[in-house]
């Protein structure tokens, strides 16, 4: 008796178990369909309907952006990759991280430009701090120490500020090298570009323009830095997926 | 004595032999009760098996020129999946080695499929990562009929491709072969497993099943469903991929800045703009419904059916694909198997009705070998979307403690927690 005794914590225990659990039948399936709500015909159309609407980006240069698209891919598995994967085997990683740092460190420069002109005062403080904090404390930025005392990256490019102003996306446009983009942003590069140009933070714009080197360890270094793979998506229609998910996630930039 | 009399099922349950170990969701500690949310968001980072940075992994992508002749019939856009890719990531010594296979429509890059690689190379495993018979460039690539789904044709396209690996890496020290994949590639792996034990390329020493279909009809026409789920906030002007992205909009408005990291699906849940389960229901039955698109528009095409793409339709690189986009997005896999893969069958095989065939594609059909193979094991879960009711028993009844049967997770949502992890690798060292 006092042996099945000390059984009945474990059975009340065990009772509250079940209080959790969600309902399992005889086999222990827990039927996770049996909970939804679906529609009682089972002929709702809501997937087709959202992806028809997704396809409709403006994109009056298809066949050109579809052979720019296909010219990128090529570019990026012949060049782009297998420089980045050279660059992985000369440095190790302190030196990549450093050197993606230093990169991020001078993209402040457009990013408080840019929160300025789109009157985001919090965002320039933000830029501002960062760019301080990382400069002198981060050795010229091969630091990030902002990012330890709390202080996000949050990028802004001219591309947004255009969008921030009401200027519409314009048509969808595969740029070479550098991928998806429109006719807004593609004109937002060019100017943040400038931006840099101008400023010559650290010098970088003169040692950039009497050495080819720099803006090449600078596209190695963006390439390392992107996730983004072609054929990752694995799918004939990756072109269509990226267009809309492109455009989809810069409106969500500029309205955030 | 009412207690004790509780006790009763207690005693008869432990009499059974050979029972499929069930864990408790307390022991389990699995956050996530949401079977949706699992299924989206996966475990939560800290709870992951600590695993080696992708830069401190010795890997490389191969390709494999399995099919020539399609260099020549397949259109121009088709260059990238010619040749089979897949990744390797080789130990510096002798090792054994781990075939992944991916789930329905992944790359071999898919993130499921990394993070099975991650946990396997950190245990010294080589591993061999590979696309999904269902997916683009294995269906351009490899496969002899291109049209995915008859178990049987797609283990032998996969054990082919198996071989030519091994034939390409044969540099390789390879002490032992193991196999495992997860979702349908689970289901390819079984049926691998048996095809190995007449062709004796690789004598696998164990074979691994994560969250496989076990009714191969029942896994697709769930999938199927959950896009007719009853979503609120879709209107005339407002489609359900553009309501996800209002509220996305909104969360980061409060937030105050873009965070794309991999807690952004907790914190998200957790605000007021969180998905319903009918929401996250659409959401990943949408992607499964891409999936069904690209398969129904490569399987015609490479077949030249004429169902979605005309035969002599000229296409280079510059040609838009969204008319079949279009056309191909309104097949779901209940249609896929109607149109393509039962006349397919029928015309190769002498095949004869749905039923049969979903007999001989699903696990049904490897019954006894499954029941005998002690290398074989399975890890479900008690809240997988793809299982209908009676599946578990199945399982129960064929793999006896053979499978461990989790309280949680959803559709392989806890592939990567680290109880499951650890049962992996414990399974794997026998």
């Amino acid at each position: 008796m006092a042996r099945f005794l000390s059984l009945l914590p474990l059975l009340l225990a065990a009772g509250t178990l079940d209080a959790h659990a969600r309902p399992a039948d005889e086999d222990g399936f827990t039927r996770p369909l049996d909970t939804l709500r679906f529609n009682p015909g089972l002929d709702q159309r809501e997937f087709e309907r959202a992806t028809f609407h997704a396809l409709a980006v403006q994109d009056p240069f298809e066949s050109f952006n579809r052979r720019m698209y296909h010219f990128n891919y090529r570019l990026d598995q012949w060049v782009m990759l297998p420089a980045v994967r050279g660059y992985q085997y000369v440095t190790p990683r302190f030196v990549r991280t450093g050197v993606s740092n230093f990169f991020s460190n001078l993209g402040e420069i457009p990013t408080l430009a840019n929160s300025v002109l789109q009157l985001k005062g919090k965002r320039a403080m933000n830029a501002t701090a960062r760019l301080l904090f990382n400069t002198i404390i981060g050795v010229g930025g091969v630091w990030d120490p902002a990012t330890r005392m709390g202080l996000v990256r949050q990028s802004e490019d001219f591309g947004q500020t255009l969008g921030r102003w009401g200027v519409p996306r314009g048509p969808y446009l595969v740029l070479p090298a550098l991928g998806p983009s429109n006719l807004r942003d593609a004109t937002g590069l060019a100017v943040d570009f400038g931006i840099e140009r101008q400023v010559d933070y650290l010098d970088y714009a003169q040692a950039s323009g009497g050495e080819p080197g720099i803006t090449a360890l600078r596209l190695v270094d963006t390439r390392y830095t992107t996730d983004f793979r072609y054929g990752q998506l694995n799918s004939p229609f990756e072109y269509e997926q990226v267009r809309y998910v492109y455009s989809r996630a810069r409106d969500l930039q500029v309205d955030e | 004595m009412l207690q004790l009399l509780r006790l009763i099922p207690l005693l008869a349950a432990l009499a059974l032999p050979a029972q499929a170990a069930d864990i408790s969701p307390e022991d389990y500690g699995f956050p996530l009760d949401n079977p949706f949310e699992a299924t989206i968001a996966s475990t939560p980072l800290e709870l992951r098996a600590s695993v080696p940075l992708d830069d401190d992994i010795d890997q490389r992508d191969y390709s494999l020129r399995l099919r020539p002749d399609r260099e020549f019939s397949l259109p121009d856009n088709f260059w990238p999946v010619k040749r089979l890719g897949y990744r390797l990531a080789r130990q510096d010594g002798p090792a054994p080695l781990v075939f992944v296979i991916s789930g329905t429509g992944a790359h071999y890059s898919a993130a499921k499929t990394e993070s099975l690689k991650r946990l396997f190379y950190s245990a010294g495993y080589h591993v061999v990562q590979l696309s999904s018979p269902t997916s683009y460039d294995f269906m351009a690539a490899a496969s002899r009929y291109a049209t995915p789904g008859y178990s049987r044709d797609d283990a032998q396209d996969l054990y082919r491709v198996m071989q030519a690996v091994r034939a390409q890496q044969h540099k390789l020290p390879v002490t032992d072969f193991y196999l495992v994949g997860y979702s349908l590639g689970a289901l390819n792996a079984a049926f691998v497993s048996e095809l190995d034990e007449a062709r004796q390329s690789f004598n696998f020493k164990r074979v691994l099943l994560i969250n496989p279909p076990v009714n191969l009809y029942t896994s697709i026409s769930n999938l199927d469903r959950l896009v007719q789920t009853q979503v609120k906030g879709v209107d005339d002007n407002t489609t359900f991929y553009e309501m996800i992205f209002e509220k996305l909009t909104r969360y980061y408005h409060r937030k105050g800045f873009i965070d794309l990291s991999d807690a952004l699906l907790y914190d998200f849940q957790q605000s007021p703009q969180r998905l319903s389960d009918e929401q996250m229901a659409m959401l990943i039955g949408s992607v499964f419904r891409l999936s069904a698109a690209d398969i129904t528009f490569t399987s015609d095409l490479i077949n030249r059916r004429g169902l979605i793409t005309p035969p002599d339709y000229p296409i280079n690189e510059g040609t838009s694909l969204e008319p079949f986009f279009r056309r191909a997005m309104q097949c779901n896999f209940d249609c896929y198997i109607t149109e393509q893969l039962i006349p397919m069958w029928r015309a190769q095989y002498d095949g004869g009705s749905l039923t049969q065939l979903i007999d001989q594609v699903s696990l049904y059909a490897l019954e006894d070998y499954l029941r005998r193979s002690s290398k074989i094991a399975v890890m479900h879960n008690a809240d997988d979307l793809i299982l209908g009711p009676g599946d578990i028993g199945f399982l129960r009844r064929t793999f006896g403690e053979r499978l461990t049967l989790y309280p949680r997770g959803g559709h392989c949502g806890n592939l990567d927690y680290r109880v499951n992890a650890r049962h992996m690798l414990e399974f794997f060292r026998g």
